[in-house]
C-alpha cells in the first residue's frame, strides 16, 4: 500500500493515470502529454507498474500501458487529485501537468542507478 | 521454502468452528434439524473439497502444477469466505438461542453485512484482473471501461447492502436489498449492452486490435 501512496503522491504519475482511464496507451503516446524527459518518465512509468497500478504489455515495438487499479485505489487518486496531494515532493520538483515548454531535472529517486 | 497463504490454515478452522457452532445450535434447537443438517452437510462438502485440493510443493515450478496452485488458492479462499459466513451466523443464532446479547434478527443482518462486505471486496478487485491483450476480443478501452464501472457499481451496491442491514428495520432493509441486488446486475449488463453498441458504431481505439468481434468486451 505503501508504494501506492508513493506512486500517487506525484501529479505526474496522477495525470499519466487519469490519461489511462481512456484507453489504453503506448510510452509514446503518454510521454507526448508530459514536457519532461523519456528517461524521467519512463522511471514514473517504473514506479506505477512497481505499485500494482498500471500493466506493461509489449506490442510489436512498442509497449502498451493499461490501467490496472482497484476500486479503492481509484478512489484515492480521486481524492489525491482533488485534493492536490502531494505530501513529500520537493518544491517545484514536479511541476503542474500543463504544457510549460521546459524540460524539468529528473528527481534524485526518479533516477536509475 | 514457499510461505503459504493466511487461507491455508484458516479455512479448515473455520470449518472445524462452524461445524461445533453447527452442533451447538443442533442440540440446542433440534426442532429445527432439517436446516443445521443441510449447514452440517454443506459444512462437509466444503470440507470434502479442501482435501481433495493439489497440495503445495516448493517443486512447483511449471505452468501447469503453478496454475493448479493458483486455482487452489482460490478456491481456500472461498472456503474462507464462506466459512466466515456460516461462522458468523451460526455464532449470533447461537447468542439468540442462549439468550445472550442481540435480538433474533441479529443473524439475519449479520449474515446480509457480511455479503455486503464480500460484494465489496469482489467488486474491488474486478478492474483489477486483466486480459492479456493479445487474448482480448473487441476493444480494450472498452472492456476497461466496463471492468472499471461493474468495480464501481458492485463496491457501491455492496456499501448500501451493509449500512441497510446495519441500520435499517427488517422489513425495509429485505425490501431494499430486494431491489438493490437485481437493479446493479441491470445496470451493469445495461452498461455492457450501450458499450457493445458504441463499440459496433464507432470501432475501437487501441493499436493493434482486431475489429472483428466488436461486441465482446471480455
Amino acid at each position: 500500500m505503501n508504494r501506492v501512496f508513493k506512486a500517487l503522491s506525484d501529479p505526474t504519475r496522477r495525470r499519466v493515470l487519469q490519461l489511462l482511464r481512456e484507453r489504453p496507451m503506448s510510452a509514446g503516446e503518454l510521454a507526448e502529454h508530459f514536457p519532461v524527459s523519456k528517461p524521467t518518465m519512463s522511471a514514473h512509468f517504473s514506479v506505477l507498474h512497481e505499485a500494482g497500478l498500471v500493466e506493461a504489455e509489449k506490442n510489436g515495438r512498442t509497449i502498451l500501458y493499461r490501467l490496472k487499479m482497484s476500486v479503492l485505489e481509484d478512489a484515492l487518486l480521486g481524492f489525491a487529485q482533488t485534493l492536490g496531494w502531494n505530501p513529500k515532493t520537493p518544491e517545484g520538483a514536479s511541476p503542474p501537468t500543463g504544457n510549460t515548454g521546459e524540460k524539468r531535472r529528473p528527481l534524485k529517486s526518479e533516477v536509475r542507478p | 521454502m514457499i510461505a503459504k497463504p493466511v487461507s491455508y490454515y484458516l479455512s479448515p478452522a473455520l470449518l472445524a468452528l462452524s461445524t461445533v457452532l453447527a452442533a451447538e445450535n443442533w442440540y440446542l434447537r433440534p426442532e429445527r434439524a432439517a436446516a443445521w443438517a443441510t449447514v452440517v452437510l454443506v459444512l462437509g462438502c466444503m470440507a470434502l473439497a479442501l482435501l481433495l485440493l493439489p497440495r503445495r510443493r516448493p517443486a512447483d515450478s511449471n505452468e501447469g502444477e503453478a496454475a493448479g496452485r493458483r486455482s487452489g488458492d482460490s478456491i481456500r479462499r472461498g472456503i474462507v469466505t464462506a466459512g466466515l459466513i456460516l461462522a458468523i451466523s451460526l455464532s449470533a443464532k447461537l447468542a439468540a438461542t442462549l439468550g445472550v446479547g442481540g435480538s433474533a434478527d441479529l443473524s439475519q443482518r449479520a449474515t446480509m453485512a457480511i455479503m455486503g462486505a464480500f460484494l465489496m471486496f469482489t467488486g474491488n478487485g474486478i478492474p483489477k484482473t486483466l486480459k492479456p491483450l493479445s487474448a482480448l476480443r473487441g476493444d480494450a478501452a472498452r472492456a476497461q471501461a466496463l471492468q472499471r464501472f461493474t468495480g464501481w457499481t458492485w463496491v457501491l451496491a455492496g456499501l448500501t447492502l451493509m449500512i441497510i442491514w446495519l441500520v435499517l428495520p427488517m422489513d425495509l432493509a429485505q425490501l431494499l436489498s430486494f431491489l438493490l441486488l437485481p437493479s446493479s446486475i441491470l445496470i451493469t449488463v445495461a452498461q455492457a449492452v450501450r458499450l457493445c453498441r458504441a463499440t459496433a458504431a464507432g470501432g475501437g481505439s487501441t493499436p493493434g486490435q482486431s475489429q472483428e468481434e466488436p461486441c465482446s468486451p471480455y
